[in-house]
């Protein structure tokens, strides 16, 4: 890092040293009438000190986000080639050794009859519904053929690991070096436990806290350590060189037609134009990271099963009706206590917002307005994760209380009516102003028509002014609906976990949010369903917002454009 | 209608309705101020819940023991280094000093319960101060403690049921085999022997409605159930007699067993817990808690009730009989409770702060505002003031206006796969936080930054090219200043949204369990941190009582910076804002 | 319908006729602003009074203290003593709801209400609890929309939007609207400034057709208009009541100077 803030250092005097060569050689080119310039002075400056600096920074820039994959992946290589030797001797000594043929032998037999044991599972099951003792007695077979399978499996593998740890202790005694050792050890270590052992060797290569420390994982390190340096100290150099052929450049450039400010004008309306297309960026970003891993999901399980299957438990290892190694996600559950909790916090905030907006605008005097809206800003302002607490210290207990009152005794603390209520406050300001703005552009004549009739104001508001309204509040309304349906700490905090498929609002209830953060929170394997599911789950939670979105936006505007 | 005819009807039938149509517009006012105040009372009781809830965790009880930093177990290689300093036994010193307190405890049991009333985790501490200040060892010192979680809220009324009953005449206390017999002058137990008596016959009732339902479910029950609902049955109608036996007290004696009240009677330096009362309230029995011998004639004496039973709650009638004492003697003090800024998060909730949040809040608005700011402003400018009308650019419009109703939760997956998975960068750490938060505020940055731009009259532009300057000079030196209050406004806005927002970046990995505070360095960037709303969170959902309080009042302190924040804003809109 | 007692002015001098409504001294504030001084007038009933005058002065503000519109209006404030048939209008036992339906409106842009042409015109009397039956409602809308002139060109278009009518449409069904709540005073403020020609002419003659059943006032910036449907005229400047008489007397010999300039376009 040091040698890069040097570097960084030195840029910035050169960008500083091309600011005033530029502006001074223009001057002087000018013999001091700096009218004669197309450009003032300093344009030309700017001008020099930008190609000094920016493609170096550029550069450094680049180097800071992408350097450290790059050396994991050179490291990788180099440590792969270190190892050619031992990996050639493990593999002669796993095909030579018959015990592990033996062994791979039974897994490839276990795994066949698993499969034919599946088909048969499955054409009884579709062909004869009636004999339901078959089933049974064929699923527990499957079962019971899985599980030898994956001991199989295992016992294979560690007879694996056995002869590694033969071959890494040969080649220890020979003096194979530590570099190799440390590819060997690379090369065995399971494909999605690679990272860790990059980034162990990484921080003990900087003398900080690995989860573990070995001589093999220092001298991996030290690799790791020897291609930064090199890295480094290339991207040093070059760096110097694109700020002093900057420079060049720029001396050749200026002279006295030379149209600096449009230079520079040009560059500013690009660094503008490339900002705008970040926000584009963004959004291809979610849709490609969202696609890519929901379509590794649902290679592993089908669409129509996720949509519509009713059973939602990703951590279960063995699903009851199919026999596999991942559990079961049928999501229709988590689109249920979705809507339950969204269609309860609607109940809420539409009424308690709509009419709010309806007093504020119409009825309520301008210090009554003055010191109400307020009120609304700042439950538009608290942060979820306090409307989260909120239901879970108060709304909570207090549900409890008020049903145990009535006689209902089994009310869950942490339940979908929270929740749901709760939510519904905090979307009563979001619908407010929204339904203010709608309600202030309907046009002052429909009313002073409507009052010129002998209307009293209710009249006017709910035969006139509503009805005009009532496709930006609709548009509002679709938007507080998508907020519900994304918003997170709430339910999280005050809905509960349990994917239960019901109506009730006492019970608790998980929704597609919920879901998300317990899927990534803790720990994370990308090659399994259960991690990937999130990222399904956050698709469709996407694109069903996006749909919402859409239509409202459209129907706001259009309705805007009709007034304005 | 030229005849006057129908005009009466007209006003009759216009009269007729006008009752009810004005009671319909009375409602319909009603509703909407109705509306109005129940939001502004939701928004009273959620602050009123959350700053009761919150505000004790401000103070906390201390324990202030003299604690002698003996040389032996302090400074064991006697050279007064660093590195000997860090070997010292400091959880002995304090043990040793809570010992001094009560020299009559003794037994591992009982030792390890008054070792209960500070977290181990002190010692540390005291190492800390020792080293800050070596000259401290061979002397006394004047050590400060958070008192334990538990009692600390017992102290606080928080933990218990409990009261202070009156009491008349002198009392005699006499321990004999390590029973104890207390008799008064008056009959000062009178009252409280009647009161258990109730008591107990309740819960016998209890254990007999419970029996009679067993058995009455034992005719619908299976067989095997059956056998199980009979024993259940039999229980309770015995152990309902056994209280009953003993509430009646033939023998003189209340005895007191189940789920009763504990009774403690303090007197002359003494406390014993009472396990009998006498019917006619002269004598008590029970076992000392504090002190041991006779006490011949105490003045004055005194009754303290535990009404929650010592089963169903986690301090003992032990524990609170010290805490008592040490809070006499002076060794417990009331105070602010620094711990909760200067502390980092810790398992302990004595120890646990918000410092390492709050730095780590700091340091993700720091990557938030540098970024989202400087290109949601470019981003702004050249749709406003640059863009040609075309296709892209509405596109760019379009996926902007979507991309600020996207939820939040979605950044964070975004940031999962891309900053972490593809770009490879640390997790949990503020710089990941601060690029999803840029992304997340960018939307309201570019739509605010594009109304104060609307809002800024043509007739400037028109002004600054009239006289020659280029669009970027006049862009530059005359719209974005006019514009720059509104811009500000609205960034400072969107940073406050971020900084409470809490979903993406539990994504991230900002939710983990920190124990140190970041450094507030460039260095801290990519250190493992969490952030204020997180920490609010996580210890929402800890299992420690004590732990509510301080969820309430770390969401007083988010909630403080966010009115800070505001204020800012609305002070900014004030000062510097124009009319056109 | 108003309870209080009738308390008949006595006539200014130059009346005629009936007396519809009698201003005496009214003062209109809104705020701080003085907009309308000290106005006199009587307008007599069945037939057609124009207010002329320049922009702002106050020829609107006085007729919207003529059904109470200025209450809609947070600051405004009126003094003075202003009777319809005798009865004070700002009286407090007179309920705006009431006076209103009396004395209708029609703006200067047209403004029907986002529904159908049916309901647009069924809309008072179905606030008011006018009709009883459907059919009553039915025969209401034909009645009104046939007084209006439009009955012919919608009566096969009922449940079109009033918004797709032209504009000079929206304007008579405005005025089938007022009229279906059988009021007795028509107030228009400038009902023909958003309308071309053609249209415009098909109003006049509306107004001339109504003039038989009801007081109509109209505000106008048109002269020609205001010869041309109107039997008194009054002329209003900055704030004040100038002149009042019949039309012609107005416009051939107008008594004050300041009106005279206005007609012969000197200001204006």
């Amino acid at each position: 890092m040091s040698v890069i803030s040097f570097i960084a250092l030195i840029l910035l005097v050169l960008v500083a040293a091309g600011f005033y060569y530029g502006r001074s050689r223009a001057i002087r080119l000018a013999d001091g009438d700096t009218a004669l310039l197309h450009s003032l002075p300093n344009y030309h400056g700017y001008y020099a000190g930008i190609w000094a600096g920016l493609p170096a920074f550029l550069l450094i820039a680049a180097f800071a986000m992408f350097s450290g994959p790059i050396v994991d992946r050179l490291t990788a290589i180099e440590l792969h080639t270190q190892a050619v030797g031992l990996n050639a001797r493990y593999e002669q000594r796993i095909s030579s050794d018959p015990d592990y043929r033996e062994l791979e032998q039974a897994v490839i037999l276990l795994r066949s009859r698993v499969d034919t044991i599946n088909a048969e599972l499955d054409s009884a099951r579709r062909s004869d519904r009636e004999n339901a003792e078959q089933l049974v007695v064929l699923r527990q077979r499957a079962v019971e053929l899985l599980n030898q399978s994956t001991r199989a499996e295992e016992d294979l593998r560690l007879y694996a690991q056995q002869v590694a740890v033969q071959v890494s202790e040969a080649g220890r005694a020979e003096g194979v070096g530590l570099v190799a050792l440390a590819g060997f050890e690379l090369e065995q270590t399971p494909r999605e436990r690679r990272q860790l052992f990059l980034s162990d060797a990484r921080r003990l290569a900087q003398g900080e806290l690995a989860s573990r420390d070995t001589p093999e994982l220092r001298a991996a390190g030290a690799v790791i350590s020897a291609y930064q340096a090199n890295f480094r100290n290339v991207v040093a150099v070059a760096a110097l060189l694109l700020g002093f052929a900057g420079l060049a450049r720029a001396h050749m450039r200026v002279n006295v037609q030379f149209r600096a400010r449009n230079s520079v004008e040009r560059l500013i309306t690009t660094v503008l134009f490339i900002s705008s297309g970040l926000a584009v960026l963004t959004t291809v970003g979610i849709v490609a990271s969202l696609l890519f891993e929901s379509l590794r999901f649902f290679g592993e399980v089908p669409l129509h099963e996720f949509l519509f299957g009713l059973q939602w438990s990703p951590q279960i290892a063995i699903r009851e009706e199919q026999i596999g190694q991942t559990g079961v996600f049928g999501a229709v559950p988590l689109f249920a206590g979705t809507a339950l909790i969204t269609l309860i916090a609607m109940l809420v905030a539409v009424p308690i917002g709509l009419f709010s907006a309806i007093y504020l605008s119409e009825y309520a005097g301008s210090r009554f307005r003055l010191s109400a809206k307020p009120v609304l800003e700042i439950l538009a302002g608290i942060p979820t994760v306090v409307y989260g607490y909120f239901a879970l210290l108060t709304v909570g207990p207090a549900l409890r209380a008020m049903f145990g009152a009535i006689g209902i005794e089994d009310v869950d603390l942490k339940s979908a009516l929270s929740a749901g209520l709760v939510m519904g406050v905090m979307i009563i300001p979001f619908i407010s102003s929204l339904s203010d703005d709608v309600i202030n552009a309907v046009p002052q004549s429909l009313r002073d028509g409507s009052y010129a009739m002998g209307a009293t104001k209710s009249e006017t508001i709910s035969k006139v002014i509503m009805p005009a309204a009532l496709p930006g509040i609709i548009g509002a309304v679709l938007l507080a609906v998508s907020r519900a349906i994304g918003e997170t700490m709430i339910v999280v905090m005050a809905a509960g976990q349990g994917a239960n498929l019901t109506a009730n609002p006492l019970e608790s209830v998980t929704t597609i949010t919920v879901q998300i953060v317990t899927l990534l929170t803790g720990d994370q394997n990308f090659d399994s369903a259960k991690t990937l599911s999130a990222f399904a789950l956050g698709l469709v939670l996407f694109v069903l917002t996006l749909i919402m979105n859409m239509i409202a936006l459209r129907v706001v505007q259009r309705y805007r454009e009709k007034y304005d | 209608m030229t005849d006057q005819a129908p005009k009466t009807s007209l006003g009759e039938t216009l009269a007729e309705r006008l009752p009810r149509r004005y009671r319909a517009e009375l409602r319909f006012r009603a509703a909407g101020l109705g509306a109005v105040i129940s939001a502004v009372a939701i928004l009273l009781v959620l602050i009123l819940s959350i700053v009761s809830e919150g505000l004790p965790a401000f103070t906390v009880h201390q324990l202030v023991l003299p604690v002698s930093l003996e040389r032996e177990l302090v400074d064991q290689e006697g050279d007064g280094t660093e590195a000997s300093l860090r070997r010292g036994r400091y959880s002995a010193v304090l043990q040793n000093a809570m010992r001094e307190e009560f020299p009559e405890v003794s037994g591992r049991r009982e030792l390890r319960a008054l070792f209960g009333l500070y977290t181990p985790l002190n010692s540390t501490r005291l190492m800390d101060e020792v080293l800050a200040d070596p000259a401290l060892v061979g002397s006394t010192h004047v050590f400060r403690m958070p008192i334990a979680d538990e009692l600390d809220l017992y102290l606080k009324g928080r933990l218990v049921q409990d009261r202070i009953l009156p009491t008349t005449g002198t009392l005699g206390m006499s321990e004999q085999g390590g029973v104890v017999l207390a008799s008064s002058s008056t009959n000062a137990f009178a009252d409280l022997a009647e009161e258990m008596r109730r008591s107990i016959e309740l819960e016998a009732d209890r254990l007999l409605l419970r029996a009679e339902s067993s058995r009455r479910a034992m005719d619908v029950a299976g067989e095997d159930e059956r056998d199980r609902l009979a024993s259940d049955a039999a229980r309770a109608q015995r152990q309902a007699e056994a209280l009953l036996d003993a509430a009646r007290a033939e023998t003189g004696w209340i005895e007191l067993e189940g789920e009763l009240p504990s009774i403690l009677v303090d007197a002359d330096g003494h406390t014993m817990k009472l396990s009998a009362l006498s019917v006619d309230g002269r004598q008590v029995r029970g076992a000392y808690l504090l002190g041991s011998g006779n006490v011949e004639v105490a003045q004055n004496w005194s009754l303290y009730v535990v009404d929650t039973p010592e089963t169903r709650r986690r301090v003992s009638d032990q524990v609170i009989a010290w805490t008592r004492a040490l809070e006499d003697r002076g060794r417990i003090q009331r105070g602010f409770n620094h711990y909760l800024f200067a502390n980092a998060d810790s398992r302990e909730p004595e120890l646990a702060g918000v410092r390492g949040a709050l730095f780590g809040s700091i340091l993700t608005m720091i990557i938030t505002m540098f970024l989202s700011v400087p290109i949601g402003v470019f981003t702004a400018l050249y749709l406003e003031e640059y863009a040609p009308k075309n296709r892209f650019t509405d596109m760019i419009e379009v996926n902007i206006n979507n991309l600020a109703a996207v939820p939040s939760i979605v950044f964070g997956l975004l940031g999962l796969a891309v900053f972490i998975n593809a770009f490879g960068l640390p997790r949990s750490t503020p710089i990941v936080g601060g690029l999803v938060l840029s992304l997340m505020t960018l939307p309201t940055v570019i739509i605010s930054t594009r109304a104060a731009l609307k809002a800024v009259p043509p007739s400037i532009r028109q002004a600054a090219l009239a006289v020659g300057a280029s669009k970027t000079q006049t862009v530059f030196h005359h719209v974005l200043p006019l514009a720059a209050p509104g811009i500000l406004t609205g960034s400072i806005i969107g940073l406050a949204q971020a900084l409470g927002e809490t979903a993406p970046l539990l994504m991230i990995g900002m939710v983990a369990f920190i124990a140190d505070a970041p450094s507030l360095g460039l260095e801290g960037f990519s250190q493992p941190a969490t952030v204020m709303p997180v920490q609010i969170f996580l210890w929402s959902d800890a299992a420690e009582r004590a732990f509510e309080a301080r969820t309430a009042a770390a969401i007083l302190v988010l909630l403080a910076l966010m009115i800070g924040f505001n204020a800012l804003a609305i002070y900014l809109r004030r000062r510097f804002e124009r009319r056109w | 319908m108003i309870e209080a007692s009738p308390q008949q002015a006595a006539p200014l001098p130059g009346a005629q006729g009936p007396i519809k409504v009698a201003a005496r001294g009214i003062d209109v504030f809104y705020g701080d602003n003085h907009a309308l001084r000290n106005v006199s007038i009587d307008v007599p009933d069945r037939s057609v009074m124009a207010f002329i005058g320049p922009s702002g002065c106050g020829k609107s503000t006085f007729l919207r203290c003529l059904n109470r519109m200025n209450d809609t209006i947070e600051e405004a404030r009126v003094s003075g003593s202003l009777c319809i048939d005798g009865r004070e209008v700002y009286d407090k036992s007179v309920d705006p709801v009431v006076l209103r339906a009396r004395v209708g409106m029609v703006f200067q842009k047209p403004n029907p209400f986002p529904k159908s042409i049916y309901d647009n015109v069924a809309y008072g009397p179905r606030i008011h609890g006018l009709a009883r039956t459907r059919e009553e409602l039915d025969a209401m809308v034909e009645e009104s929309l046939n007084k209006a002139g439009l009955w012919g060109e919608v009566k096969d278009r009922l449940l079109e939007p009033g918004t797709s009518l032209s504009g000079g449409q929206q304007q008579r069904l405005v005025i089938a609207r007022a009229i279906a709540v059988q009021p007795e005073v028509i107030l228009m403020d400038e009902p023909c400034s958003a309308l071309d020609p053609i249209a415009t002419a098909r109003i006049e003659e509306l107004i001339d057709e109504l003039r038989e059943n009801y007081c109509i006032i109209i505000v106008t910036h048109s002269m020609q208009q205001a010869a041309r449907v109107s039997q008194k005229t009054a002329f209003f400047h900055l704030g004040s009541l100038v002149e009042v008489g019949p039309t012609e007397e107005i416009f051939t010999n107008p008594r004050d100077p300041r009106t005279q300039d206005y007609i012969t376009g000197r200001y204006g």
